[in-house]
Order: C-alpha cells, then sequence, then structure tokens
C-alpha cells in the first residue's frame, strides 16, 4: 500500500505502523460523571464497516507525525489522508 | 547426437556453438538458443516423467507456461529443481538433468503406476489412505512423498545470493511484445519515465516468433529498430529477463530479474527481486495457447501449434519430420504454413470447423470437421488416429485449441476476468487495479495491428494522464491476421485417457469424477483434482478443465467462472523473496558503547531485541555461568560493579508544558518533580493495565530526560506522539530520542561513589548530602567533559547512572574500570543485572506483561486519582479491584535446597494443580547468592494478607512441585537503607 | 582526581572506501542538533535563524543552507528541523543556543548518528537496492532529504549534490548500517 502523506507525498506502507479507529483522538472527560462508561465505550466499542474507515497511522520511519487515513476496508483505496494533529484540533480537542 | 531438427534461419547465432549437458550427456546448441530449443535440435523428446504417473513427457510450448519439460540446473549445492525447460537461456557449461524418475529417464521404474492408473483417481489419496491412522507416518506419507513430487531440493545451504531493490516510474509496461513495444515507444517519447520488463531475454514478444510485417519490414527488424530506440532514451528503463510477477495495491508491481542465470555462478546477486511503485501501467502480457483434450494427448511430440511455429521461426527447429496440426482456430494454420515456407514436412491439418477458408501446404492432407481420438507411440507420437478412422504418421502433433489472454495481473487484486465468446477466451474485465490499462492479446486483441494500436494508444493516455504529451508518435503499420474461432474442448470419441492439466495429470475422468462427487465449483474442482496448481497455475490447462466442468453441468463457462488468481504469475525462488536477509544480515545488530571492552573481556552475548549485550564475563576457572554471575554479584554488593545500561530508551522532552505532558504520561505525579530529581515512573494504557516504566529525571524548569524499558521504547516513543498530537496538541512539547545519544553506565554498589569521585571533576560535590538518592544533574567529568549523572538504583545498593555523549563511551567505560581497580570492581551483565533486580524486588518486563494493573504490582496507591492522565479512570474499574485480585510478592523455598523456575503456577496446599485452583504464577526466578537459595517474584490471589503462607510451586512443564513460602518481595536491604546511604 | 581526557571516537572510526567509483565515506567533524520550535514561538524561532544564517526554515522534506558554520538545517519535521553544521567539539548545543538564545528547544543528536556520504555517478544506482525513496533527480532534488527506512535500519537521506548523498542511521548499529550500504555497492554491475 502506498499512503499519500499531507507533507511529503506517497510513501510505502512499510514506513507507517498502523494504530486503529480514529475515534481514539476523541478521548472522554475524566471528570464527567458517566466517565466510566465514557472510557469503556471510548476503548472499547467500534465500529466495523465494511467501506469507508478513518484510522490512525503513524509515519514512525518518517516525519513522526500520525495521520488520519480514510481507507476502503473492501478495496483499500485511500481517500483521503489528513494531518492527525489538525483532525484534533478540528474536533475540539485543545480547547 | 545429431542435430538433425537444425534448420535454418531463426534468431539464434549458428555460426557459435555451445556446449551443454543433458541427463549427463554432452550436446550442441547456439546462442539464442533455449534450452527447450536445443534439445529439440537435438531430437530429444523426452524431457521428463509426470508428477502422478510417471508418463513419458516432452516439451509442450516454448514460453513460460510450460507444464511438462520441468528439469534440474546445476549441480551440487546450486541445484535448482522444477526449472522450465523453456525459459532457460543456454550457455556454455549449461547441465540440466530430468526428473521424478527411478532410474534413467527412458526405464523409470515407477512407469508401473501408470498401470495402476485406475485406481488413482482425482481424490485418491482422500479415499484410500483414511486408515489405519497409524500406518499413515510410518507408510502412507513416505510413499506419496516417494512416489509423487517433482525434482528435488539440494538439501544444502543456497551458495547464491538475492538482493531486492526499489524502482519508480510513470509508467510500467508490463510484457515487450508489439503491445509493449509500441507503448514503451509512445510514452518514453511523450518523456514518461517509462520501465519496460519482459520474461525473455529477448525483448519482441510474438514477433520474435512470427512471420508478421511491421511497418513494412520483418518484425524483427522493427523490434530491433524500436528496442534501439528505448535504449537511446535516458527516461526509459529496458528490463529483460525481468517477470513482473504480482500486481499489489495502490500501483506497486512485483518483478523479479534474473542477472545471472545465464552465466556461470558468480558473487554477484543471481536474482533481484524489484518493487516497482508505478502511477500507471500497461499490461501487454500477451495470450498463452491452451490444448484440447484427446486421448493420449500427452505423448511426447504432441506440442501447442504457437510454440511449433516459435521453435522453426525464432530457434530454426524442426519440432518434428512430419507434423501434423490439429486446430480449431485459424492460427493453427499459420503454423502449418510457416513450418512449409521452412521446408518442413507437413502430414495433415485437422481443424474441428466444417468450414474453414485455408488450404493446406502441398502434400499435407486437410481434414474438416475432424478430430483426433487418440495417439500412437511409446517414447513419442508417432501416428494419429482420427475420428473417421484415418490414420496419420506425424511424429510432432501441433495443437491449437486457441489462445487464453494473460489476465493474471489485472485479476491479483480480486478482479475477475469476462468471456468473450467470440474469441472463446476469458478477458480482463471492466474492474481492473487501479492504474492498470490492458492491451494487446492480453485484452482479447489478438491481431498484431489491433495489438500495436492499443499499445501505443493506452501508453499514450497513461502518459497523457500525468501530463506528458504523447501526440508526436505514430503506430506502425501492420495487418490483422485471421483469428477466428469456433471453441472446441474435448474429443468424446476418444476411450483413452485425455489430459487436461499435464503437470498435474489431470483427466477429463478426473474432472467427470469430481462432478460426480459434487465438488462443481471451479475452486473445489481445483482443490479436488489439483487442476491448475503447481509451477505453470494451469496457464494451459484451467479454462480446458473450467469448460469441461461447464459442460458437465450444463451451464455456461460464464456461470462456471475462474479460479482467483494470486501473485506470483511465475514461480519466485523463496531465495528472491528473503534477499540478503540470511544468517547475520537477517536484522541489524545494535551494539551498546562498550562492546569493544566486552570482546576483549571475553564476554558472553545474549540478544535483546536487536541489541547484542553481556549476559556475564566469565573468568579463568569457572566452571559454569552460574558460578560467573554468583561472582558478578556478589562483588557488586560487596564493593562496586558496572554495567552498560545505554539500551534503555532515553526521550528527550522540551516545552513550556513538559512537566504537564508528563504527569498526564504517567499515572503517577510529576508535576512538582523538583529541578535536579529523578522519579519512578510507571506508565499504564488507557484501560489501566501497566505498560512500562522507568526513571524520568527533571534537568530544567521545561526539560525532562525519560528513561524506558530496552524492549518498550519505541512503543513508548509513538505512545507518546499519540498523546501529543492527538489528545493534548495545545501543550508545547517537544520529543526526540536521545537513546543513541549518550553512553549510559550503571556504577553500583557501597564503593560505587568513592569510584565515581575519581571520575567526577573533583570540584563537583557528590557526596550524600549533596547528591542524595533520586538527585541528578548536568555535570562535568575527566576534566571538563559534558555529563549527566542520575542517583538511581536497580540493583538495591547505592549507585548511580552516568552518561556521557556516545563518543567518549568506549573511552568512558575503560576510565570506570581503570579508577575501579583498587576496589577491585567487576563488570556485569544482563544475568546479574537480573538477580539483582529479583533480589531487591523490581518489577520488569515478565512482570509488566500486559494483564497486570498497578495495583497487581502493589502501586494503586500510587495512581493519582487527582489528575487527567492515561490509564487512572479505568484503573478504578470493578475487574481491577477485586479483593481476590492478584499481588506482587515474594517466594523462597521451604526447603532451601529446593529450586524452582519462572512459569510455576502457585496451588494452595492440598489442591489439585487443576486450572480451577490456579492462583498465579512465579514471573521472575533466580538463584540469590546473597540468600543463598533460589528466590522468585510473583503474582498470586490477596498475596499482601498472604505473607508466610506455604503454596505449592507446580511446574507442569517439569514435572516438580516445590513448596514455596510467600515472603516480601525485597529480599535485599527491604528498608532501602543501602540506596540511601 | 580524573586524571586524563577521554577519547572521542566516530561510530565507524573513519570509515572510507572507493569501490569503482562509489565513494562511501563516514562523514567527521559536523555537529547535529535537533530545533524544536515552540507553540506559538514558530516565527521568532524563524526570525532568529534567519537573522543567524540568513536562510528560512526548511519545509518538511527540504534542506536550507548556509555557508556560515557549513550550516544545513534538515526539514524532517514539521515543528523539529536538524542542523548539521561544521563542529568538531563537544559543546554544538552551546553553538546554536548562542545564536538563537531561547528562541528554540535543542538536543544534542550528533551522537545519535553515524553520518556516511555515498557519492560517484553509480551512488543512485547502489541506493536503488536499499532505498524505497525515488531518488530521480526531479522528485529527490539536491537540497532533498527525508527519513525512511533501509533494510531494517530507520536512516534519513540528503541529496547534498546531484551525485552525491548523506546517510544517517543509528550510531549503535553502525557497522550492519555500513553493510547494507557496501552491499549494495557491491552488488550493482559497475560495467554498464
Amino acid at each position: 500500500m502506498i499512503i499519500e502523506h499531507p507533507l511529503l507525498g506517497p510513501r510505502d506502507v512499510t514506513e507507517f505502523t498502523y494504530l486503529g479507529d480514529a475515534s481514539l483522538i476523541d478521548r472522554p472527560d475524566w471528570t464527567g460523571e458517566e466517565a466510566q462508561v465514557d472510557f469503556y465505550e471510548y476503548l472499547y466499542l467500534r465500529d466495523n464497516p465494511d467501506g469507508q474507515h478513518r484510522e490512525l497511522w503513524f509515519h514512525e520511519q518518517g516525519d513522526r507525525s500520525w495521520l488520519v487515513v480514510t481507507r476502503d476496508t473492501l478495496t483499500h483505496e485511500i481517500s483521503n489522508v489528513e494531518l492527525a494533529l489538525d483532525v484534533a484540533l478540528a474536533r475540539g480537542r485543545g480547547r | 547426437m545429431s542435430r538433425a531438427n537444425r534448420i535454418s534461419g531463426g534468431l539464434i547465432n549458428q555460426r557459435e556453438t555451445i556446449g551443454f549437458k543433458f541427463n549427463g550427456k554432452r550436446l550442441e546448441g547456439h546462442p539464442g538458443d533455449t534450452l527447450a530449443s536445443a534439445l529439440l535440435a537435438n531430437c530429444r523428446k523426452l524431457v521428463g516423467r509426470s508428477f502422478k504417473y510417471h508418463r513419458p513427457r516432452g516439451i509442450l510450448s516454448a514460453g513460460s507456461e510450460e507444464p511438462n519439460a520441468l528439469v534440474s540446473l546445476r549441480s551440487g549445492a546450486y541445484r535448482e529443481p522444477n526449472t522450465r525447460a523453456s525459459v532457460v537461456e543456454l550457455f556454455e557449461g549449461l547441465e540440466a538433468s530430468s526428473q521424478n524418475h527411478h532410474g534413467s529417464l527412458e526405464r523409470d521404474l515407477m512407469a508401473v503406476t501408470d498401470l495402476l492408473s485406475p485406481f488413482l483417481s482425482a481424490g485418491f489419496y482422500y479415499k484410500t489412505f483414511m486408515w489405519p491412522r497409524s500406518l499413515w507416518e510410518k507408510l502412507y506419507e513416505p510413499f506419496i512423498r516417494n512416489s509423487a513430487g517433482l525434482g528435488k531440493l539440494s538439501l544444502d545451504r543456497d551458495p547464491d545470493c538475492y538482493d531486492k531493490g526499489f524502482l519508480h516510474c510513470d509508467v510500467l509496461i508490463i510484457g515487450a511484445g508489439p503491445a509493449g513495444l509500441a507503448g514503451a515507444l509512445a510514452a518514453g517519447q511523450a518523456g514518461a519515465r517509462v520501465i519496460l520488463a519482459d520474461e525473455d531475454f529477448r525483448m519482441g514478444g510474438r514477433l520474435n516468433a512470427e512471420t508478421h510485417e511491421v511497418g513494412g519490414a520483418p518484425g524483427r527488424i522493427w523490434t530491433g529498430v524500436a528496442l534501439g530506440e528505448l535504449n537511446e532514451l535516458e527516461n526509459v528503463r529496458v528490463m529483460p529477463r525481468t517477470t513482473v510477477y504480482g500486481a499489489f495495491d495502490h500501483g506497486i508491481y512485483g518483478a523479479l530479474e534474473r542477472r545471472t542465470d545465464h552465466q556461470s555462478p558468480s558473487s554477484f546477486p543471481r536474482h533481484v527481486l524489484w518493487r516497482i511503485y508505478a502511477k500507471r501501467a500497461v499490461l501487454c502480457a500477451g495470450a498463452t495457447e491452451r490444448l484440447i483434450a484427446f486421448g493420449d494427448n500427452d505423448r511426447p511430440g504432441i506440442m501447442l501449434a504457437g510454440a511449433v511455429r516459435a521453435y522453426a521461426n525464432r530457434w530454426g527447429v524442426a519440432a518434428g519430420k512430419n507434423i501434423a496440426v490439429f486446430t480449431n482456430n485459424d492460427d493453427g494454420w499459420r503454423t502449418a504454413t510457416d513450418l512449409a515456407a521452412k521446408g518442413v514436412e507437413v502430414t495433415a491439418v485437422i481443424d474441428t470447423r466444417t468450414e474453414v477458408a485455408f488450404k493446406p501446404p502441398d502434400g499435407a492432407r486437410a481434414v474438416t470437421g475432424g478430430r483426433v481420438t487418440k495417439t500412437h507411440g511409446r517414447h513419442g507420437v508417432r501416428s494419429l488416429t482420427l475420428s473417421d478412422g484415418q490414420v496419420i504418421p506425424a511424429d510432432c502433433l501441433a495443437v491449437s485449441g486457441g489462445w487464453n489472454p494473460n489476465v493474471q495481473l489485472a485479476c491479483h487484486l480480486g478482479e475477475r476476468p469476462e468471456w468473450r465468446s467470440d474469441i472463446a477466451a476469458f478477458v480482463p474485465g471492466r474492474n481492473v487495479p487501479a492504474g492498470l490499462s490492458v492491451a494487446g492479446a492480453a485484452s482479447g486483441a489478438l491481431t498484431l495491428a489491433k495489438a500495436l494500436q492499443q499499445g501505443h494508444e493506452l501508453a499514450k493516455i497513461a502518459a497523457g494522464d500525468l501530463g506528458f504529451d504523447g501526440s508526436t508518435g505514430t503506430v506502425p503499420a501492420a495487418e490483422d491476421e485471421r483469428c477466428d474461432i469456433t471453441a472446441f474442448w474435448r474429443v468424446r470419441e476418444s476411450r483413452h485417457r485425455a489430459w487436461i492439466d499435464l503437470q498435474n495429470d489431470v483427466t477429463v475422468k478426473d474432472v467427470e469424477l469430481a462432478h460426480r462427487e459434487g465438488y462443481k465449483s471451479v475452486e473445489h474442482l481445483k482443490r479436488y483434482t489439483t487442476l491448475g496448481m503447481g509451477t505453470d497455475q494451469g496457464r494451459t490447462a484451467s479454462v480446458l478443465g473450467h469448460a469441461i466442468m461447464a459442460e458437465l453441468t450444463s451451464k455456461t463457462i460464464e456461470e462456471t467462472g475462474t479460479t482467483v488468481f494470486r501473485p506470483p504469475f511465475t514461480p519466485v525462488p523463496i531465495g528472491a523473496f528473503a534477499g540478503r536477509s540470511r544468517g547475520k544480515d537477517f536484522r541489524p545488530v545494535r551494539h551498546p558503547p562498550s562492546h569493544r571492552w566486552a570482546r576483549e573481556n571475553d564476554a558472553v552475548f545474549v540478544e535483546a531485541g536487536m541489541w547484542l549485550r553481556v549476559h556475564w564475563f566469565p573468568r579463568p576457572g569457572e566452571g559454569n555461568w552460574r558460578q560467573t554471575v554468583d561472582r558478578e554479584v556478589a562483588q557488586t554488593r560487596a564493593s562496586v560493579g558496572v554495567c552498560d545500561v545505554t539500551t534503555l530508551g532515553k526521550i528527550d522532552i522540551q516545552g513550556r508544558d513538559t512537566a504537564e505532558f508528563v504527569n498526564k504520561i504517567y499515572a503517577n505525579g510529576f508535576a512538582k518533580l523538583a529541578i535536579g530529581k529523578v522519579r519512578y515512573g510507571l506508565m499504564l494504557r488507557e484501560d489501566g493495565i501497566a505498560m512500562d516504566d522507568g526513571t524520568t529525571a527533571r534537568l530544567a524548569e521545561s526539560h525532562f530526560v525519560m528513561t524506558t524499558t530496552t524492549a518498550n521504547a519505541v512503543n513508548v516513543f509513538r505512545h507518546m506522539e499519540f498523546c501529543k498530537q492527538c489528545l493534548w496538541p495545545e501543550l508545547d512539547v517537544h520529543l526526540i530520542s536521545v537513546t543513541e545519544q549518550y553512553a549510559q553506565f550503571s556504577v553500583a554498589g557501597p564503593n560505587s561513589r568513592r569510584l565515581l569521585q575519581k571520575i567526577v571533576d573533583s570540584e563537583l560535590d557528590i557526596s550524600n548530602e549533596a547528591f542524595p538518592f533520586m538527585a541528578c544533574g548536568e555535570i562535568t567529568v575527566c576534566g571538563g567533559k559534558l555529563a549527566r549523572l542520575f542517583r538511581i538504583s536497580f540493583s538495591g545498593e547505592l549507585a548511580y547512572e552516568i552518561a556521557v555523549p556516545a563518543r567518549y563511551g568506549d573511552s568512558m567505560f575503560r576510565k570506570l574500570m581503570a579508577a575501579g581497580e583498587e576496589f577491585d570492581v567487576v563488570a556485569y551483565g544482563t544475568e546479574a543485572l537480573r538477580v539483582m533486580r529479583i533480589e531487591k524486588g523490581h518489577a520488569a518486563g515478565n512482570e509488566l506483561c500486559g494483564q497486570i494493573s498497578a495495583r497487581d504490582l502493589g502501586m494503586g496507591r500510587m495512581v493519582s486519582k487527582k489528575k487527567d492522565c492515561i490509564g487512572n479512570t479505568l484503573s478504578e474499574r470493578p475487574a481491577l479491584n477485586r479483593d481476590d485480585g492478584l499481588a506482587l510478592v515474594g517466594f523462597k523455598p521451604v526447603d532451601i535446597t529446593d529450586q524452582f523456575r519462572a512459569g510455576a503456577h502457585l496451588i494452595s496446599l492440598g489442591r489439585a494443580a487443576t486450572t480451577e485452583n490456579d492462583e498465579g504464577w512465579l514471573s521472575s526466578v533466580a538463584f540469590s547468592p546473597s540468600m543463598g537459595h533460589t528466590i522468585g517474584i510473583g503474582f498470586i490471589k490477596r498475596g499482601q494478607e498472604r505473607i508466610g503462607e506455604i503454596v505449592h510451586a507446580v511446574d507442569l512443564l517439569n514435572n516438580t512441585e516445590v513448596k514455596v513460602e510467600v515472603v516480601s518481595p525485597h529480599f535485599v536491604d527491604p528498608k532501602g537503607e543501602r540506596l540511601r546511604g | 582526581m580524573a586524571d586524563s581526557t577521554l577519547i572521542a571516537e566516530n561510530p565507524l572510526r573513519g570509515f572510507d572506501r572507493n569501490h569503482a567509483g562509489i565513494v562511501v565515506a563516514e562523514i567527521s567533524g559536523f555537529s547535529l542538533v535537533s530545533i524544536a520550535s515552540p507553540l506559538g514561538g514558530e516565527d521568532a524561532l524563524r526570525a532568529a535563524i534567519h537573522s543567524w544564517l540568513g536562510i528560512s526554515w526548511p519545509q518538511v522534506g527540504s534542506s536550507t543552507f548556509s555557508r556560515k558554520d557549513k550550516t544545513r538545517l534538515l526539514g524532517l519535521q514539521r515543528d523539529q528541523i536538524f542542523a548539521m553544521f561544521d563542529h568538531p567539539g563537544d559543546h554544538a548545543v552551546r553553538v546554536i543556543s548562542n545564536q538563537l538564545g531561547e528562541a528554540g528547544y535543542y538536543t544534542d543528536q550528533t551522537d545519535s548518528w553515524v553520518m556516511l556520504r555515498v557519492s560517484g555517478a553509480k551512488s543512485r544506482t547502489a541506493l536503488e537496492r536499499i532505498c524505497p525513496i525515488d531518488l530521480d533527480p526531479k522528485a529527490f532534488s539536491p537540497g532533498a532529504v527525508t527519513r525512511t527506512v533501509m533494510e531494517h535500519h530507520g536512516a534519513i537521506i540528503l541529496r547534498d549534490g546531484q551525485n552525491s548523498f548523506v546517510l544517517l542511521s543509528a550510531r549503535s548499529s553502525a557497522r550492519s548500517f555500513l553493510r547494507a550500504v557496501e552491499r549494495s555497492v557491491d552488488n550493482i554491475d559497475h560495467r554498464v
């Protein structure tokens, strides 16, 4: 596979390591009333789509950026690659 | 033996002769020959025995699809079995031998199996060797292995070397026949970076084997001009002897380049396995001819018609003295015409169709609506019987059942080909791998002008997609030859066995049997009969087999379909996949800075991941490793020892928010760590399970240095980058590994301070008051050299770790050993390190095993509930806080002469050693020289409450059961007075 | 006591070899310091660098070069670069902090890496055997730099000339890395 890195262009998948669903960015608030439940769902409950999947990849042998890759799990077609940092900021982390 | 079958012409150099050996006999050929063409020229029709029935077999094809003519090449450790004679380039000194016979090739003792064929049909092994079960290993399997199978491995270490590499291009052209050459010219002239790869040693594809004209000149002349032009273009890489064997995701193609197979062995890599990154690719892989099933159609001398033509036109070889043609299409007739033009006698052309527009060559009979029902001849065909009873003399029968486009690479990502009844063949479907297009015969365009046109057009489009203007190129003129076909699969009148798959000895009867027994899907058919398996992957056979199954099931061929196509297209040696990764090159070796000193001092090494660490340093007179390790421990605890701990991961963390960040990463508090202090940190996963531990020092307000365990260095760094980028992007934190930057040595033992005082620059005070336990600082040593000193202890002794830039590592280690001489300093390895940390009760990798929580480690109270950190919330879930949860404790044998091992399970006295009664396990065990007996640490339910209780340590692997007492895990200096002293 | 000083050692002790026109040589005398840009302080750091070296902060994948101390800034990450400069001594970080003050965060990386230069007309052909990066001058022109993986070694590759590449890999596995590079040189056909 080749991942089209937003800063570096196409790079071989061997340079990357995989983590999992991009929803891992949405870490719950530890002070929330339902924190136990929230964290349980955050950590253990995942969609397993046959089709578009947003997932986290780390460019370990590259610029060390975490990426959110949108990949079709049926065809491996990659339709979008974003810096996870930008995604995290857009999703309101860091406020 | 004479080379009686050699005729004039061909793309070989008949003025030069090369000698080679087949089955020990010296034969001659010419430069440009393949082994197959040279064998045919030497009238060697019989070249091997078949897989199952040991039937005599000859050469069927003139390319990589060859199912029959499998030979072993070279000798000794260089021997390579199952090589197709039809693709082996002849060179002086080549040694080849036939396979799969006991005794000589001509008188194979195993040929008797052919008589047993009624019992050896499809599924035979499954049905026959089922019982008694006890006979399987001793009798059945050795018998099967002995009688079946092809060539034999040398079983010696492969003396050849292999390499890999990476290539990038705009347009990859796969195959250098007319479509490929036209495509490469179009894309190359447009300025695109082009790779043109072809499996043959001579590019040109079918143009080399035909008499067609291109641009008004013989095809071979045009090929030469085209290749000359391509070689001139700097942006085109021409790669002969290179098989593109697989298409992978996102425009990655695998290719095997055979670099030295056509030469005597050398030290250069024999093969290079390329990973080609192609923005676009054009598949110009041509087509492969297929057989017709009729009685005894496997005799040597029965060949594919296009191959017979190729041997005549390209290699100047007549495959026989009197040749007959059996065809269901126009292309078969061309073989007759070309042979006649070369002066070879053609006895008959038998066409299954009733209406044919061709005239046979002079002297040949034309039989329309004819069928060959059986053939005759023991080691090679002599004559044929037709359905009308005619007997036709022929020592070679050229068969054409039509042409299958080579769709494989277009289907490697799971795509299915589509049936085209006008050409009676499968062609690539609408879905092909992204970026790939298919041109020429591979797409079903089986005629020359169309192939040239398509190759040109599709390559131009591919280049155009990437911004290269290919409008100036033109397509050379050529004609479209006639290629009509009426599908015809098998001669029903044949009562003799009719072969479909020659490599696997699959006959029409086997397909019928599979059908009767319910194995009707083509995937089941393949697995039940082995149709389409093996080195040729059924290229001449599968469609024929599937078509016959379609007839039997009264389905269309379209409905019947094909099996899934998977890489590789042709065999790739395992050695090529391994590349250089053999022996010491399997993976990198990391050497700690003291490695040279350790080698000079007779160290025994141990692999720790990629690191090569010192296990221990034996001294003369020590009879075993235990004596060595006991000495290293004793000397360290008595005076001072030095150990290289560079392998621990070190991460430099800087930024305004570093303290806050580290505080979120570790479960225990770090926000208030004072500058110049170190703290033990426990890192949890988000699920509350321990991930790693280590010590982290605060060098300045916004500057921390973290250590990780050796094994987790990479994972922890990745985890922290995740936390930084994805969870807390607002924090000003920057991470960089300094594992390699600093050589770090542990100096441990009561004399460690006195030793270090000789190293540390004298103006620095490292007394207990000025530099207490858990102090750290940037210092200078040996007259002004920058260093870092940490007062931390893994052994439980007064201990330090000193870090210097790695360039000084070797020198520093020597300096420590020299300065320590007066204290009788000892260098110790990882085993002594381990023994001392178990004696001290420190957790390490064995304890941080992925199922242990902070509470299990006795560190539950360290997990802060007042801050947000990874893992603290789920640390509170009930499953991790059960009353009968595990706790880390120590164990000692009740009888101190008893020994036990890590991995033993803990069972209460009086209970049976069953899973239900299992209460925990011993995670780390060592002989403690300090205690004088075996000690262990491990986990047991409600461990804290059970100090003093006796339990059984049960080791079912070694069949031992030892009574052990539950004790504190801190065997040495439980109050920690030594490390604070 | 500190009776005698420590002796510095290069990872490959000055390796230098010419094989049929391809030179593989260890680079010494250069220091390497990582410079991270503080969140919100990017502009100040860029300005400080510009006033010191007269060059700009490099984009990820490229480098900028100043003749001052032969300093090359390698754009490896968006917020972190490496400065590679002529300084054989022990005080690489001090050299940088003297110039840039507290505008950035600095970490000495000099001893973390083995630095090799592979040069010669066929150097690219040799590197094809281990480097997955497209080294065509159009795709990877002089000045281009990136981190990648070669024969299981994490590596940084910089093109510092048409036929000259600088390779950085972990110091501890320098010998394995050198072997990988040397075999790539040995394994190609030097005749054509």
